[in-house]
């Protein structure tokens, strides 16, 4: 063993990296945190996380706390646990963190900091803050539950480079604000959702899926993106055959969970009701519904009787730009081995 | 916008390594040439100039307090009602010009002309109250002459500012004599000697400077009186970065109105003990950041500056006057670094220190008006003869700003050590009988009579008396006053200045406000009295920055020492 | 592309022609302007200023279609400045003085005169270039949708290869790929002259090896036919059936009129699709397919990227995979195929016979997709090619360029040049995101001009504007925003009403087919 330092009177190797939080987090010792996120790096505001470090007078921000050799970490103490319930009590206090309907209920950071804390009831006062901006297309704000953490303001500016969040105004009115204060549907946002993506409560929700299913109903399924040439990497959080919300994922390449407006919010077109549900063969001005059988014989019967007539180049096929790989596979193989032409191409070039 | 227009914030933005920094003066301009107000078009010029994002710009415009986003009328009256300005009437000046104009604090007169507003402290303790009128202020203000005010501006002129107060100068160092009309030229100042210790300093070694300086013992006098000899020390050396020099003219503690004196008086001291201390950390560019109410001492300052050009004194370092845009904790260091980047004023975490990783990340320090003033003393005579003034390990002269319930509130240049009685003494006595005494501004906790009786004015009696000297700004307090409602008015400005960054403070200053309200008001409960005690204990030493601190020592000890007045006030 | 996304982060320079990515590719734009953030250095070239300028060091709003003598023009500055990488030249590459006689022709004089550049900006472009290496070069159908689109590729690739910046990590030349898998359906041989993996028909050794395969006894092997011919052929009966899959040809092509035209005069056309669109309306058979989230197999991405899609749900009613389709015509056609679903098909069939995938299999793709090339099941995919300089012919081969005007450029009567693009809310024609709620955020098509012309013009933002070219007419709202240059109007085909596609020019690039669709000559009027 290396260097190590103790946390809870268990001794921990560390090799100057990582923070006392991280390391933590990777023991399975439980610390609270609200405004560190892992793709963001510490930002020591919240005050949540602190620790007692035996030798140092002031208790000290884990995410901020690197650990020293025979350092000595208390995440526990009474000093600790007081000052934790103080700060969630007056993160509670202060606006509507009703969690009865709250989308992110069983997913909330603030809720399970509460809960660890076993903080059942608020200890202070109930304020009710702003009225909740429902302008944005796609994304509901309810600054009630905002906790200022700034996570939001951070990946707008910082990951994402959209420049659209900040921190307006000071002190207790403090407020996530668009543009110069703008509602968010006015404001210059993209509705790209990196801020939903990033926020710990729910002052940051996908109004598409409000209401459709508890967090811990969704099932996650990982697949790709079906819009630009990024690739990017979506979760599917998924309730039946219902899509509840879409994440991109975290540390996958080439998005490392960053999406755009259409990524994450551009899914439900599976759902519509124009979707084709039956083979379709025209019959004057209009078509008429067929059975697979017939369409498919329709079909074949067709080009062969086109290749006996006037060869396998009188057929010729354009593929998707959007299908799968095995589609577009068959698709030539269907024209190359079965037809026997190479008249297929697709729309590379648009 | 006038012609000009390109052309001066052009000239601005030169003045600054990274034109962000550029952005309070910029969108000052912006908003004086808009009629006093900040649209939505000037924060997109604003936006534009620096490259930054429109809720970048109205992040900064909403969080300093000088900028006027929602309009203004042709005259912003603000009426200084913090701690000092209360023990000095101001909320009779306040009601009075509410019930002449016939407008509500916030609201704007129909015609256009006069908005009324209440403001956090403007420094201008013992010639409180004071009427901030756009950027000017007007002093000792009484009924009287607030009437005579509003009668001049509605002729469209600006009358006279009464400055007045008390003034003693025991130690001859810091203030000069400011009845003289040329007190602030460079040649007033050259006849009596100054800028001959620049001469000496730029012929020794800066590491000859640094020891010199750490020798006499030069405590920091923004509040936390950490020697300045030591701090510069920290820097890092042979390091290939700038290092810049912050003098930190933020003066924002209620009840400290010191640095002003020398500023506004006697610029040519700061400006040489400046030019010395950037040679002694070789700092090719130093700042002075000044909160922007006093936009007419950095006039002064720039004058000052120039001349000193002119004469040659400067020739090894540059010197920026930057105004701030109002904000009690960008009196902090690293907030006030930020501040300087062009951002809103939230503090640093620590480590790193500005030592280290300062303004633009290089190494920074950070020293007081105060502070730097000392050093051309230091260098003309000596360590040893500047450590014969004042007590061990608290050397030098010290500025007292006394106001409140004295009879002659003024400022006291006195050796360190110093007993209170002594200040109290040189400034008249106390006007009635002495209910408690705040000795080091606004953030340290009360002393009772019994407890400033004998008191030593230097950092270590003060800590030893449970309390602090801080920026040895004097409030003196006589029993017309009630606690509870000195309690209150203490954690309104804190609420207001918390920059709303780290929880404990935000949300704790808003939660005490509203418990010493209630109690005000006769709606509290003896709950609420241990609930404030509770809180206090648990955000000491919880926040980000020393502003938790700030206030929960203060409304601890109000609440500790006078707690039958505040259980006097539960039904 | 050469590189890979991951490669944008830590990238020290961008030089970015033609490609809107902060509306296109909007992820791709993140890494972009956060390796500006941390002090990248961003060149731009693009005829709009469009959102990425705002990022950018310099800024180069070349004329439409200008884009080989401005390129020419930076190369000239970097060779008489002696400014280029020698050793890389000489190592690596060939011909190069054929690459330095032509752009001797193009002194920056006469580039700037032919691109609108100004003189300073291309040399510092130049210059800039030269002082920070390597730099990624990024492009889109900026670059390609010319009459001399190829042209315009290799420009770009004599560019990096003259400064050394290909087969380096955070270099390269990198087309980032409009559509999720069109690099997959390249990749798969939905092209006339290879076979999966870029295999040419014309080898017999590849056509013994698939005739093999699928069990057949012959392969064709001579190139087929590209879309625009194949679409030519339909009046004249050349081409008999034409089978269209997942395409909306009928709006997404140049010159709707003539599109339709053709499409109309089919004798046999089959749809597969997931909507009714305005092509299925010209169908004789229409095949219901399965969507997104409704099949599980692959895309692969600009990165060359193979990645996973996962199947949720079923498809609706009827509605059919693919492959299930395709895999039914040829059992009516007489021929069994094996493989069932998409993991078989990949994993026996297009890995067993590409060797760009050989390494690639489904249960190695579970999370993060690999990158090919990857030859076998040890290998751990390519983040970017040429390495070294080692070019896949051996040589990279250098090529003077000659600059050619569109085929169509403005007149007395149509004295306003279109060119089109994409828009940020929305994808292709809309069959999805119209029905994804982005109608929304942007509920019609709008024509984008200058603000010196609509004023010149009397026309108001948002007021109705008619613009014209010689194949058609569209009323459409004006949309007056800096971004546009005087004398040039910009148009996307998101829509059916105001579709640019009405007005778009139906020629192509001689070798690639590729539609001219970045310039052509219209007027525009106020709306009566």
């Amino acid at each position: 063993m290396g260097k190590t330092f103790i946390i809870d009177d268990r001794e921990i190797a560390f090799d100057g990296s990582k923070t006392v939080l991280q390391i933590a987090r990777e023991n399975d010792i439980y610390i609270p945190s609200l405004c560190y996120h892992p793709k963001l790096g510490p930002a020591s505001k919240c005050r949540v996380c602190v620790v007692e470090v035996e030798g140092i007078r002031a208790l000290q921000t884990a995410c901020t706390l690197m650990p020293k050799e025979g350092m000595k970490v208390n995440t526990s103490s009474e000093r600790v646990i007081d000052a934790r319930r103080m700060v969630v009590n007056l993160l509670l206090a202060n606006g509507n963190h009703n969690c009865l309907s709250c989308e992110v209920n069983g997913a909330c950071e603030l809720q399970e900091a509460a809960y660890r804390l076993g903080i059942e009831i608020p200890a202070f006062v109930v304020e009710e803050r702003e009225e909740r901006d429902e302008s944005g297309v796609f994304i509901m704000r309810d600054p009630g539950k905002c906790i200022q953490c700034g996570r939001c303001i951070e990946g707008c500016n910082r990951l994402v480079v959209n420049e659209v969040l900040d921190f307006g105004y000071r002190g207790g009115h403090t407020k996530v604000i668009c543009d110069g204060d703008l509602p968010m549907g006015q404001s210059s946002c993209v509705q790209c959702g990196e801020c939903v993506q990033l926020c710990p409560v729910g002052a940051l929700i996908e109004k598409k899926g409000m209401g459709k299913a508890r967090t811990w109903e969704t099932k996650k399924v990982r697949t790709t993106c079906p819009y630009c040439g990024v690739g990017c990497q979506l979760e599917l959080h998924v309730k039946g055959d219902q899509i509840i919300r879409v994440t991109g994922v975290e540390d996958a390449q080439p998005n490392q969970g960053h999406l755009c407006v259409k990524g994450r919010f551009g899914y439900d077109f599976i759902y519509s009701k124009d979707r084709l549900t039956t083979p379709l063969i025209r019959e004057k001005d209009g078509f008429r519904e067929a059975g697979w059988d017939e369409a498919l014989d329709l079909v074949a019967g067709k080009f062969k009787q086109i290749i006996k007539e006037s060869g396998p180049d009188a057929i010729a096929g354009v593929s998707c730009a959007r299908s799968i790989n095995e589609d577009s596979y068959n698709m030539q193989k269907l024209f190359r081995g079965v037809i026997g032409t190479n008249n297929i191409d697709h729309c590379a070039r648009t | 916008m006038k012609k000009n227009y390109q052309e001066r914030v052009e000239n601005i933005i030169r003045k600054y390594p990274d034109a962000r920094s550029a952005v309070l003066p910029v969108m000052q301009l912006i908003q004086k040439e808009s009629g006093n107000n900040l649209s939505a078009s000037g924060i997109d010029e604003a936006a534009r100039t620096v490259g930054m994002s429109r809720s970048g710009i109205f992040g900064i415009a909403t969080y300093y307090t000088m900028f006027n986003t929602r309009p203004v009328g042709a005259y912003h009256l603000q009426v200084d009602t913090c701690v000092p300005g209360f023990l000095h009437g101001a909320d009779g000046i306040v009601k009075h010009l509410s019930e002449k104009l016939g407008i509500a604090v916030g609201e704007t007169t129909k015609d256009g002309m006069f908005t009324l507003s209440t403001v956090q402290d403007l420094a201008s303790c013992a010639t409180g109250p004071v009427i901030q009128v756009n950027d000017r202020y007007f002093e000792n203000m009484t009924v009287e002459k607030a009437d005579k005010l509003i009668e001049s501006l509605k002729k469209g002129k600006e009358p006279e500012n009464d400055t007045s107060m008390n003034v003693v100068s025991e130690c001859g160092i810091l203030l000069n004599d400011r009845t003289k009309k040329d007190c602030r030229t460079i040649g007033f100042y050259k006849k009596n000697g100054g800028y001959r210790a620049l001469k000496k300093a730029l012929a020794m070694k800066p590491a000859d400077i640094v020891n010199e300086v750490k020798e006499a013992g030069i405590r920091g006098r923004g509040g936390a009186g950490f020697p300045a000899g030591m701090k510069w020390s920290f820097l890092p050396q042979d390091d290939p970065r700038p290092v810049y020099l912050i003098c930190n003219a933020d003066e924002g503690e209620p009840g400290t109105f010191k640095d002003r004196q020398i500023m506004e008086f006697n610029p040519h001291l700061l400006i040489e003990g400046i030019a010395i201390s950037a040679h002694a950390i070789q700092a090719a560019k130093s700042f002075i950041y000044i909160r922007g109410e006093f936009s007419w001492i950095a006039d002064i300052l720039e004058t000052a500056i120039e001349e000193a050009k002119k004469d040659g004194c400067l020739s090894h370092t540059e010197i920026v006057v930057h105004r701030g845009g109002g904000s009690y904790v960008c009196g902090d260091e690293t907030a006030q670094i930020e501040s300087l980047e062009g951002k809103r004023g939230n503090p640093r975490v620590k480590p790193p220190f500005p030592a280290n990783f300062g303004l633009y990340g290089c190494p920074t320090v950070v020293n007081n008006v105060e502070t730097l003033s000392n050093v051309p003393y230091v260098i003309t005579h000596g360590a040893e003869a500047y450590k014969k003034i004042g007590v061990t390990n608290n050397t030098g002269p010290k500025i007292f700003g006394v106001s409140g319930h004295v009879n002659r509130p003024g400022v006291y240049e006195y050796p360190l050590g110093t007993k209170l009685k002594v200040i109290l003494d040189a400034a008249g006595g106390v006007k009635g009988k002495l209910k408690g005494v705040i000795v080091g501004g606004l953030s340290v906790p009360i002393l009772t009579p019994a407890e400033a009786n004998d008191l030593s004015l230097d950092y270590d009696s003060c800590q030893k008396a449970g309390t602090a000297l801080g920026s040895g700004g004097i409030m003196v307090i006589n029993d017309t006053v009630s606690i509870p409602e000195l309690a209150l008015r203490t954690i309104e400005f804190y609420q207001h200045e918390s920059c709303g960054q780290c929880v404990p403070c935000r949300e704790g200053s808003l939660v005490i406000m509203k418990k010493l309200k209630n109690l005000v008001d006769g709606r509290g409960t003896k709950e609420d009295i241990d609930l404030v005690l509770h809180l206090c204990a648990n955000i000491r030493g919880l926040t980000l920055c020393p502003t938790g601190e700030a206030f929960s020592m203060p409304i601890q000890a109000m609440v500790a020492k006078y707690r039958p007045e505040f259980e006097a006030l539960v039904k | 592309m050469t590189n890979s996304f991951k490669e944008f982060e830590n990238a020290k320079l961008f030089f970015c022609i033609g490609t809107n990515m902060t509306e296109a590719h909007p992820v791709a734009s993140y890494f972009v302007k956060r390796a500006v953030k941390k002090g990248a250095t961003l060149i731009v070239a693009d005829p709009r200023r469009q959102p990425l300028a705002d990022h950018a060091k310099i800024f180069a709003q070349i004329k439409v279609g200008s884009d080989i003598a401005f390129l020419n023009g930076i190369m000239n500055v970097l060779i008489a400045e002696d400014l280029y990488d020698k050793k890389y030249v000489e190592e690596n590459c060939e011909d190069f003085d054929s690459l330095k006689a032509m752009v001797k022709e193009y002194p920056v004089e006469k580039a700037s005169k032919l691109s609108g550049v100004p003189v300073e900006t291309i040399v510092e472009i130049a210059r800039t270039m030269a002082s920070i290496k390597p730099g990624m070069l990024c492009y889109t159908l900026g670059i390609t949708e010319h009459t001399c689109g190829k042209n315009n590729v290799m420009s770009t690739s004599n560019l990096q290869m003259l400064l050394g910046n290909i087969g380096k990590q955070c270099g390269g030349v990198n087309p980032l790929r409009g559509q999720n898998n069109v690099q997959g359906a390249c990749d798969m041989a939905a092209l006339p002259a290879v076979f999966p993996g870029y295999q040419s028909v014309a080898d017999p050794a590849v056509r013994e090896k698939f005739m093999k395969a699928w069990k057949v006894a012959s392969l064709p092997d001579k190139p087929g036919l590209m879309i625009p011919d194949m679409m030519a052929g339909l009046p004249t009966k050349k081409v008999r059936a034409f089978y269209i899959f997942g395409e909306n040809l009928a709006n997404s092509e140049p010159n709707i009129t003539h599109v339709e035209h053709e499409l109309s005069s089919a004798e046999f056309i089959v749809c597969n699709d997931i909507f009714p669109t305005e092509t299925t309306r010209f169908a004789h058979v229409v095949l219901p397919a399965a969507a997104w989230c409704e099949d599980e197999g692959t895309f692969t991405s600009s990165e060359r990227r193979v990645n996973r899609v996962r199947k949720i749900k079923e498809a609706p009613g009827m509605a059919k995979p693919n492959w299930w389709i395709f895999k039914e015509i040829a059992k009516r056609m007489g021929q069994e195929w094996q493989s069932e679903g998409a993991g078989e098909i990949w994993d026996n069939e297009i890995s067993m016979l590409a060797p760009a995938y050989g390494g690639i299999k489904y249960s190695r793709i579970e999370q993060d997709g690999l990158q090919w090339p990857c030859p076998n099941v040890e290998h751990p995919g390519t983040e970017f090619l040429h390495r070294d300089g080692k070019f896949s012919r051996g040589k990279g081969l250098f090529k003077g360029i000659e600059w050619t005007p569109p085929a169509e450029v403005q007149d007395k009567e149509y004295p306003f040049v279109l060119s089109t693009g994409r828009r940020l809310f929305h994808y292709h024609t809309r069959t999805q995101t119209s029905r994804a709620g982005l109608d929304m955020i942007l509920p019609e098509e709008t024509a984008d001009i200058s603000p010196a012309d609509a004023e010149k013009l009397n026309i108001a933002n948002g007021e109705y504007i008619r613009v014209s070219s010689r194949r058609g007419s569209v009323k459409v709202r004006a949309r007056v925003t800096e971004q546009i240059p005087g004398g040039m109007v910009w148009m996307a085909f998101h829509f059916r009403d105001g579709n640019a596609n009405w007005l778009t020019n139906n020629v192509f690039d001689p070798e690639t087919k590729t539609a001219e669709y970045k310039a052509c000559a219209v007027k525009l009027e106020k709306e009566r």
